[in-house]
């Protein structure tokens, strides 16, 4: 039986479609020469073996969001479903236009704009303290405060809805 | 030698201190803050004390409380660790008066080093070689510092004698633009910290920061255990330390151990101390600073001269004097130490901090390795604190087979989900420049651009081909009602079944969050 699974790594989609047919496994990928593979595993999240072409490789999968977080020899790899939407505060995820998410867990210690505030692009909303280190957290698009849903001293998790605006009209969304 | 001490610090260096303790029979106290309850030097303690909340001036910041719990404990000696209290002369004296023994300097030897002119001063009577340069000028003055800035040369700089943290210091090339920086740097040291006296001091470009180890005991010993070079810094944070340096020769390597031997001398210095130089292309080196602690890098130092310097602490704290030197002058190191500070920072994202959980960690070991870490599967890294998750430490023969052992390390290292600087350190390895030893203090940030992750990067096929994997497997693993979801037929899957393999689906993995 064959799977075609449809992953967004690196902003780009790939394809891998996995065979176990005819007794033997293998992957393609975009469509490629099928590689034969030898699997060993403990289970997710965990290290998986593959032989791949009797040439082995290892990698560490974890479930992160609606899809997997892989490390292989340093480096790490977001391999989300191509279909889904975005996941929200998934690592490196964007924002949707009107909304500003904090992209790391730390403790708000500023906020430096108010509801009705005109902001340009690139405006600095809040500052996330983590690690002794400040973050500013700007809006992305140029718009109208709509709402600040945390204030100086609350601490905020990764992904936190930490305000609303509404989008300058005109901008190419 | 002491039977109990307290360790007023977290992290690593907590653990650090708490190994050598245990191979020298002596009980370890832990203190901690709320959110470090699951941390490992907490597990690893003979006593554990909650001293607080997460932010650590309410918690390892407090003097009163933690010296309290020593008392309380039985500990009859402190150790600092690094940053938190380590420099805080009003600690050290603070656990003096509780009769409780400060393994590190006296307050008074922090003070006399602790400012940055009267340090100046006191090494310059001792010999020790400065960056030339002109203390106490008013900076109204600009007579006076007309002529001393001819004598110093240009470029140089205009510090406030009263400043710190980058404040009140400014570069100037020429003559005729010394009196405008006289005027700003003045007024800013005036407002910020009520004192408009300024030094001028030539400024060394192109330097390296290159650090001497050194050790004292209370009958007048001290000891110097050669250079770190440190010049790979960001934002003044060091992130590789070498031992030895490349541009140290072994003359350079006397003069500059004889200038720290002299500068712990000036102060009575007590204990572990690191002399921080400048070292100019020339091969001439001037004092920066003192710093009066053991140092993050420390390891790099113990690796190539053979010593447990944890352990030298202790002695020299319990009164005993340093062990036997069959040397007449500077130990020669044996050969090459590399530690890269592996931080919770995302190089790709502007080396933003990224905490969190830490779902795996798989350590480096084998020959010459030596990672110095808080990190194990399932730890929430909590944020009050900095981001140096551990230290990844090699040693072998000579600089070339330690960069190659370094590499090796670095990628048998994962840890996984959070990001952390390891590609940064990858990429560094691979650079021409750093390879060959040619850095000086603002090498990184003005040369050394992060490479992009290659294109068509080979890992990315494994990634790719592990995700569907992954998929497969959790799709297999049994549902909720007992009967095999959908996809469970298929032959790897069923072939993985015979090995007995077991499969988490759904959400397994680590849950977020101790108890406390």
């Amino acid at each position: 039986m064959a799977t075609r699974h449809r992953f967004l790594v690196a902003g780009r989609e790939r394809i891998v479609v996995v065979d176990d047919s005819g007794g033997r496994l293998t992957a393609a990928i975009d469509d490629g020469e099928p590689l034969v593979l030898d699997v060993a595993s403990a289970g997710i999240p965990g290290v998986i073996s593959i032989l791949i072409e009797g040439q082995p490789h290892s990698a560490y999968v974890a479930r992160r969001g609606a899809g997997y977080e892989v490390v292989v020899d340093g480096r790490r790899f977001q391999v989300g479903p191509a279909t889904a939407g975005r996941q929200r505060g998934a690592v490196g995820g964007k924002d949707h236009p009107g909304e500003v998410t904090a992209p790391l867990a730390g403790v708000v210690i500023e906020v430096r704009v108010a509801v009705g505030d005109v902001v340009p692009a690139g405006q600095p909303l809040v500052v996330i303290e983590a690690m002794k280190m400040q973050n500013e957290i700007l809006c992305p698009l140029g718009g109208t405060i709509a709402a600040i849903h945390y204030e100086a001293g609350q601490r905020a998790e990764q992904g936190a809805l930490l305000v609303e605006y509404t989008p300058a009209e005109g901008l190419a969304l | 030698m002491f039977t109990r001490i307290l360790i007023a610090n977290r992290g690593e260096i907590a653990l650090r201190v708490q190994r050598t303790c245990r191979e020298l029979g002596i009980e370890t106290v832990a203190v901690y803050s709320e959110p470090d309850r699951n941390a490992l030097h907490v597990r690893a303690a003979d006593a554990a004390v909650c001293i607080g909340p997460g932010p650590a001036t309410e918690s390892y910041l407090l003097i009163d409380k933690i010296i309290e719990v020593a008392l309380a404990t039985g500990a009859q000696a402190i150790h600092p660790g690094y940053g938190f209290l380590s420099e805080n002369a009003r600690f050290a004296d603070a656990c003096v008066a509780a009769g409780i023994v400060f393994i590190g300097p006296s307050g008074s030897a922090m003070r006399a080093l602790g400012d940055k002119v009267s340090a100046r001063k006191l090494m310059e009577t001792a010999g020790v070689p400065v960056v030339p340069g002109a203390n106490d000028i008013d900076a109204n003055d600009i007579e006076t510092a007309r002529r001393e800035a001819t004598r110093i040369g240009f470029p140089l700089l205009v510090k406030a004698a009263a400043g710190g943290g980058g404040r009140g210091i400014r570069v100037v090339d020429r003559l005729e633009d010394l009196e405008g920086a006289m005027r700003a740097s003045g007024a800013e040291a005036a407002t910020s910290f009520g004192d408009a006296t300024i030094f001028l001091e030539r400024y060394v470009t192109n330097a390296r920061h290159v650090e001497v180890q050194m050790m004292a005991d209370a009958f007048g010993e001290v000891r110097a255990y050669g250079e770190r070079e440190c010049s790979v810094q960001r934002r003044h944070q060091k992130l590789v330390e070498e031992a030895p340096s490349v541009a140290v020769t072994p003359e350079i390597r006397k003069a500059m151990c004889d200038a720290a031997i002299a500068a712990a001398k000036s102060c009575g210095y007590r204990n572990a101390g690191t002399v921080e130089f400048l070292l100019a292309s020339t091969g001439e080196f001037y004092f920066l600073e003192v710093n009066a602690r053991l140092q993050v890098e420390h390891p790099v130092t113990e690796l190539v001269y053979g010593v447990d310097l944890v352990k030298q602490q202790l002695q020299v704290a319990a009164g005993e004097p340093l062990p036997p030197y069959p040397y007449p002058g500077p130990m020669e190191p044996r050969g090459w130490a590399i530690e890269c500070r592996i931080n919770g920072e995302d190089p790709y994202q502007n080396f933003m901090p990224s905490l969190g959980l830490v779902q795996h960690m798989q350590p480096p070991l084998g020959p010459g390795t030596r990672f110095d870490t808080m990190l194990f599967d399932g730890l929430d890294v909590p944020i009050f604190y900095d981001s140096l998750l551990g230290k990844l430490i090699v040693w072998a023969e000579t600089r070339d087979l330690a960069l190659r052992r370094m590499r090796r390390a670095l990628r048998d290292l994962v840890i996984a989900g959070i990001a952390t600087n390891i590609p940064f350190h990858m990429a560094l390895f691979e650079n021409d420049d750093f390879k060959a030893g040619r850095i000086h203090t603002g090498w990184l940030e003005s040369s050394f651009t992060m490479p992009e992750p290659p294109e068509d990067d080979p890992r990315e096929i494994t990634a790719l081909i592990a995700a569907a994997l992954a998929a497969g497997m959790t799709a297999a693993a049994p549902a909720a009602n007992g009967r095999p979801a959908s996809g469970g037929s298929n032959a790897w899957a069923r072939q993985n079944r015979s090995r007995s393999m077991s499969f988490r689906g759904g959400g397994g993995g680590w849950q977020r969050g101790t108890a406390s």
